[in-house]
């Protein structure tokens, strides 16, 4: 190229070089300026065009940047003799790529291309932006074309891989497959492969058109020799024995495998697999979620003759025998978690027995009973056990623990599994509550014995023992659950508080004391712990489920934007530059990454997390914003007035979800953010094993959504529906007139309806008969906000609409039976949260986010119906001067007054509530929290034993045997200050609360002495 | 209970209970998938029985003559799996790919000068400490280099340990300048744009006229 010679895009290199020199320190004023003499030089240098559009776009200023690009493409196609260089080009790219016109940076090159159809780098390019565009198809052809040019294996493979993207990502029939397998076919006999990657590739193609045999073929053959990792070589060879169902040959690869990396514990379970001929992890179409594997794994194995299965039984146990007795590792566990496995196949096959299963479990206790990973390593072993085995089991466990290892750590491991093993086996809620306390205590004691061991530990490593304080909480919620008492909550703050003051990295502690102090509403300290989580990029999307549901949900706005804010930002980042780094791995030849990042980038693309999140942005700014209905209709405009988001709607139906949240992290009591167990009485559930809840939460998801992207265009045409009241006709926005949106609206409040399980006539029905009293208010109890939702919508279609019966037969002329009905609805709903809240300081705050979403969401849109109602009825600005004719109306005045004057009180009742919480003494507050830890009598039950034993260890700490550190921080503890936060954070979340009803109340009061005027 | 595998992208949504620990950096998206375009043989997972994430580590190979050399950029355990000598499985795997496909001097790896336990285990797999990198972690802590010569280094020259500390500046970033090398926390806080905006990566190959 040209540049090569000194010459960049045509400028001597030297010219070009201060610009980018100032580009790369972010001077962007000084590049300009420098670009801008560049451009007086060379004036027809598309180059030197592209490069200052690049910096105006990097100032922010895209208009001037788009139009400055445009130019330079306009001087590309008008002169031929203009150097139509890759470098050139691929700066004009990014700029357009930038400024989101990916469609003109194509085009560029496509013009380019058709003029040097044999220059590879434009192709190249080409190619690049084709990637980009995910288009396979053209991807294909141009990567055809290169490879003829030049008949690189490279460009072939790149021409494979787009179709494998079309028949994975794209429309493309498997047909296509054959064509690459032709295509492969060729180049290997001409010019073999030369790449592992290019044979993973081929290999490929050949099993997704299930030619195992040929693909063995190949493998086998001299091009086999490119993988040089051998495991990985006889993983490929295995597979695709075994989908070709030669069950004996690949059990005998696996075999191999074993013999080479004897702790490879999913070879293992295919090696079992193949020697039992059971092909249920080998059939097509039987992928599992690679996100959430089942705990279980299915098996078929009835098909094999008695005699068989036994002698096929004992060769797997000779052989893991045999890999037991080869081995001197003893951190190997697979050849002895494997005999449990084979004593579960004979269970599966009918040959069951607990005898040996229990035997083998003993033995494995043996040997790893003092790792973390025990319990977990046997969970799916154990729930094979009858219940009576089970408790057998347990007391062996318990038996052999009367013989401790001699090591402590050890001794500490075994016994900390010893209990899991009891919270596995006696599922927590058949447990007594004094069985229960106990357990707790002793959980708690053996932690405050064994901290001396962590003596000499750095403080970044984790501790001995540092399980057993998250174990104490489960039992202490299930305690709670069961009993009602909000000792033991409180109980469970305080161990885990203690736990982080010794240690402030535990991770486990900071997630369950999120979840508990959201429960208890405190969750401004819920926030705390979770930003002390530090999660960020990818753990957005797994691990943010634990607190953005709440967010939702509540006063703490700031917080939330932020939330949403870093998340989408993340995933519009992700899939902004996730082409850019696909186009990488094909650059570097690992063409295996290519279709795994495409379809990598279409999972997040169909996260339902993200979806939510996308749709509850700007319901958030819809709120933020409600009291100012002109503030409102800038955030409307902003969203092109809800019109995307009704698209979301329609497409949402037809959309596969995807599910990414790292739930197994998650607290037993909430498995999902769906389900909080708290919440219900108690029905003897504890966390084993956890159900798999992805196709009801899918469904669920999905109308949430479906619904919620309703919202922004309704709000909207709910405003205009009102202000088109007064002004009969008038063009809005000149293009939606009076009957449009009443027309609109109606078609939207008919599909609200149907989404709340109604037709249109028969919702109203429901509003008009709970807020009349006719029936009872738990009929909408259960989608109360989407109910009232559609009653302020419909009141504000009704303004307009002149179609609706009148619901309470006093006939005035507007109706004011509609605000009647919504403004009844929200005093019934408001007040009667109000008055079930719990007035204790440290209660469970089950019905606040629900007051809060009444406040800020059907009040809100309500108030804003009023906002609109009575601009539109005030004798504003010239219009009035000119017109002047428009009276008064009364019968709808006084619907106004009265609707503002129902809302203020309501939402006053509220304030009311909300001043009485955060007014109260702080000293009171305080007892009332440490009053619930400390027991009365000396031998009654209930909480505050946990919280004694801590008290005591405090008190009696000897700084001798437990070190500097953990003595200082121990003495640190102050259980005082741990109530504190708590009150502290109830307190935020009321005022934030507070200040958003104060802020509805003045919006109020100010449209009171409005409408006054009138 | 080790089924020790490359580490694909799905795994980046099943590593949280590794990543939570605060020792370990969540990098941003372009910096993992870099490193899984370039250098997939260098990023491994390891997973226990029901497929549990246990740990995984992620490396490159970089650099010219006999500074050709493996290098480690991340390796965690899950809580859950430690103690049970992972890590040193993991670390094993990073050198035998370095030492037997790639043919590489040295493996290499940075720490923090704080991090005694992480120094004492790698000393342990027999690396030594190289040279020490001051203010290399966020601008703020000295790093470690410590490094473990391979057979083909026969005279282990590679791990004669330099007497006086370096800046991170003095680093020798091999690959090229533009932050594909990564060396660790150094290069992320410095010149995270690099990595916020690939595109701008791009720019830079552009400016420097390096054909793709």
């Amino acid at each position: 190229m040209a540049s090569k010679f000194g010459l960049a895009g045509g400028i001597p290199e030297r010219r070009v070089r201060p610009v980018w020199d100032a580009i790369d320190s972010r001077q962007f004023k000084n590049a300009l300026k420098l670009s801008t003499a560049l451009l007086a030089k060379f004036p027809n240098s598309p180059y030197a065009l592209a490069l200052k559009a690049l910096i105006l776009e990097r100032m922010g200023k895209p208009d001037e940047a788009l139009s400055v690009c445009l130019s330079a493409k306009e001087l590309l196609y008008k002169n031929d003799s203009i150097l139509m260089d890759d470098l050139t080009l691929s700066t004009l790219q990014i700029a357009f790529q930038r400024l989101d016109h990916l469609d003109l940076a194509t085009s560029c090159y496509e013009y380019a291309c058709g003029k040097f159809p044999t220059n590879l780098e434009l192709m190249m390019g080409l190619f690049n932006c084709y990637v980009r565009e995910y288009s396979f198809v053209k991807q294909q052809q141009t990567a055809i074309k290169m490879y003829k040019l030049v008949g690189e294996e490279r460009f072939l493979l790149w021409a494979v891989c787009s179709i494998q993207l079309q028949v994975f990502c794209g429309n493309g029939g498997e047909k296509l497959l054959l064509l690459a397998e032709g295509l492969l076919k060729k180049h290997v006999a001409s010019h073999s492969l030369h790449e592992p990657e290019a044979l993973i590739v081929y290999l490929s193609v050949l099993e997704q058109q299930a030619k195992y045999g040929d693909a063995l073929e190949i493998l086998s053959g001299k091009l086999g020799s490119l993988l040089m990792i051998e495991v990985d070589r006889l993983r490929i060879q295995g597979r695709l024995l075994a989908r070709a169902g030669d069950y004996t040959a690949a059990a005998s690869i696996f075999q191999k495998i074993l013999e080479l990396s004897p702790d490879d514990w999913e070879c293992f379970l295919h090696y079992l697999g193949c020697l039992l001929e059971d092909d249920s992890s080998w059939v097509n179409g039987v992928l599992n979620d690679p996100i959430a594997p089942p705990k279980f794994l299915d098996c078929k194995l009835s098909h094999l003759p008695d005699e068989m299965f036994d002698s096929r039984i004992s060769d797997a146990s000779a052989f893991m025998q045999k890999l037991q007795a080869d081995t001197s590792d003893n951190t190997i566990r697979c050849p002895y978690l494997a005999n449990l496995e084979v004593e579960r196949r004979k269970h599966l096959y009918g040959k069951g027995d607990d005898d040996k299963l229990m035997e083998a479990l003993m033995q494995y206790f043996f040997r790893f009973g003092h790792l973390a990973c025990f319990t977990t390593d046997v969970e799916v072993f154990v729930e094979i056990l009858t219940p009576d085995k089970k408790t057998e089991f347990l007391e062996k466990l318990m038996k052999s623990s009367e013989s401790p290892s001699p090591v402590p750590a050890k001794a500490l491991g075994q016994s900390i599994t010893l209990l899991k093993v009891q919270q596995l086996i006696s599922k927590m809620y058949k447990l007594s509550e004094s069985e229960l306390e106990g357990s707790a205590c002793q959980m708690v004691e053996t932690y405050c014995k064994n901290l001396p061991l962590s003596k000499d530990l750095d403080p970044q490593e984790s501790m001995y023992g540092e399980e057993l304080l998250s174990m104490v909480c489960n039992v202490l919620v299930q305690l709670f659950w069961r009993t009602r008492h909000i000792g033991y909550f409180v109980e469970a703050i305080m161990v885990l508080e203690f736990g982080l003051t010794i240690r402030r990295y535990v991770s486990q502690y900071k997630i369950l004391l999120l979840h508990l102090y959201s429960h208890m509403g405190a969750l401004s300290l819920a926030y705390e712990r979770y930003k002390s989580l530090d999660v960020k990029n990818i753990l957005m999307e797994t691990v943010s489920h634990h607190i953005l549901p709440q967010m939702l949900v509540s006063p703490l706005w700031v917080d939330l934007n932020n939330l949403l804010k870093d998340y989408l930002k993340f995933m519009d980042d992700h899939f902004r530059e996730s082409a850019d780094l696909t186009f990488l791995a094909y650059r570097h030849r690992n063409y295996s990454k290519v279709i795994e990042f495409v379809q990598f980038k279409e999972r997040l693309q169909h996260s339902n997390q993200y979806l939510m999140a996308r749709v509850e942005a700007p319901i958030l700014q819809l709120k933020q914003n409600a009291d100012n209905i002109e503030e409102e209709e800038c955030v409307l405009e902003s969203l092109k007035y809800g019109i995307h988001f009704i698209e979301l709607s329609n497409e949402i139906g037809s959309k596969s979800l995807t599910f990414n949240e790292d739930l197994p992290s998650r607290p037993w009591w909430t498995p999902t953010s769906e389900k909080n167990y708290l919440l219900g009485p108690f029905e003897g559930i504890s966390y084993y094993p956890r159900e798999d809840m992805t196709k009801d939460r899918e469904a669920n998801i999905r109308r949430v959504i479906e619904r919620k992207s309703l919202l922004p265009r309704m709000v909207y045409l709910s405003i205009q529906s009102a202000s088109a009241l007064l002004k009969e006709n008038i063009k809005v926005n000149g293009s939606v007139s009076g009957p449009k949106i009443s027309s609109d609206l109606k078609f939207l409040l008919e599909r609200y309806a149907k989404l709340l399980g109604f037709s249109f006539s028969n919702a109203i029905e429901v509003v008009v008969g709970v807020s009349g009293g006719q029936k009872p208010s738990s009929t909408i109890a259960s989608d109360l906000i989407d109910w009232l939702n559609f009653a302020v919508f419909l009141n504000a279609w009704n303004l307009s609409s002149h179609e609706i019966a009148q619901p309470d037969g006093n006939g005035h002329g507007h109706r004011p039976g509609a605000w009647h009905i919504v403004d009844s609805l929200l005093e019934m709903y408001v007040l009667e949260k109000v008055r079930s809240m719990d007035p204790q300081i440290c209660s469970p705050c089950v019905d606040l986010p629900i007051l809060v979403q009444l406040v800020t969401e059907p009040l809100a849109w309500h108030v804003l119906v009023l906002q609109s109602s009575v601009r539109s009825s005030l004798p504003s600005g010239k219009k009035k001067k000119k017109g002047g004719s428009d009276q008064p109306n009364t019968p709808l005045s006084h619907a106004i007054r009265d609707s503002i004057q129902s809302v203020c009180g309501t939402v006053e009742h509220v304030t009311k509530w909300l001043r009485e919480q955060i007014n109260r003494p702080e000293d009171e507050n305080l007892e009332t929290i440490l009053s619930f830890l400390h027991k009365k009598g000396q031998n009654e039950g209930g909480p505050g034993q946990v919280f004694k034993i801590l008290e005591t260890s405090v008190s009696s700490i000897n700084e001798t045997q437990l070190g500097e550190r953990i003595s200082q921080a121990v003495k640190a503890w102050s259980p005082v200050d741990v109530a504190r936060k708590i009150v502290t954070g109830k307190c935020t979340v009321a005022s934030k609360f507070l200040k958003i009803c104060e802020s509805k109340l003045k919006s109020l009061h100010a449209m009171k002495q409005q409408i006054a005027q009138v | 209970m080790t089924t020790i595998r490359r580490f694909c992208c799905n795994d980046l949504l099943r590593f949280a209970s590794v990543n939570l620990d605060h020792l370990t950096e969540t990098f941003n998206m372009s910096f993992y998938m870099t490193y899984l375009a370039r250098w997939p043989d260098y990023f491994h997972v390891a997973e226990g029985p029901g497929s549990r994430v246990m740990g995984y580590i992620m490396g490159k190979v970089e650099g010219q003559g006999e500074s050709w050399h493996g290098h480690v950029t991340a390796v965690s355990v899950a809580p859950e799996y430690r103690r049970q000598q992972l890590a040193k499985k993991l670390m094993n795997l990073l050198e035998e790919i370095s030492d037997k496909i790639d043919k590489a001097y040295f493996v290499d790896l940075f720490v923090r000068a704080s991090n005694t336990p992480a120094i004492k285990m790698y000393e342990k797999l027999g690396y030594v400490i190289y040279r020490r990198v001051l203010r290399y972690y966020s601008g703020e802590e000295d790093g470690l280099d410590m490094r473990k010569a391979l057979s083909r280094d026969v005279e282990k020259k590679s791990i004669i340990p330099l007497k006086r500390p370096i800046t991170p500046d003095e680093l020798e970033c091999m690959v090229d300048r533009f932050g594909w090398c990564n060396h660790s926390s150094y290069q992320l806080v410095t010149s995270c744009v690099f990595y916020l905006f690939l595109s701008l990566l791009i720019l830079v190959l552009l400016r420097y006229n390096i054909s793709l």
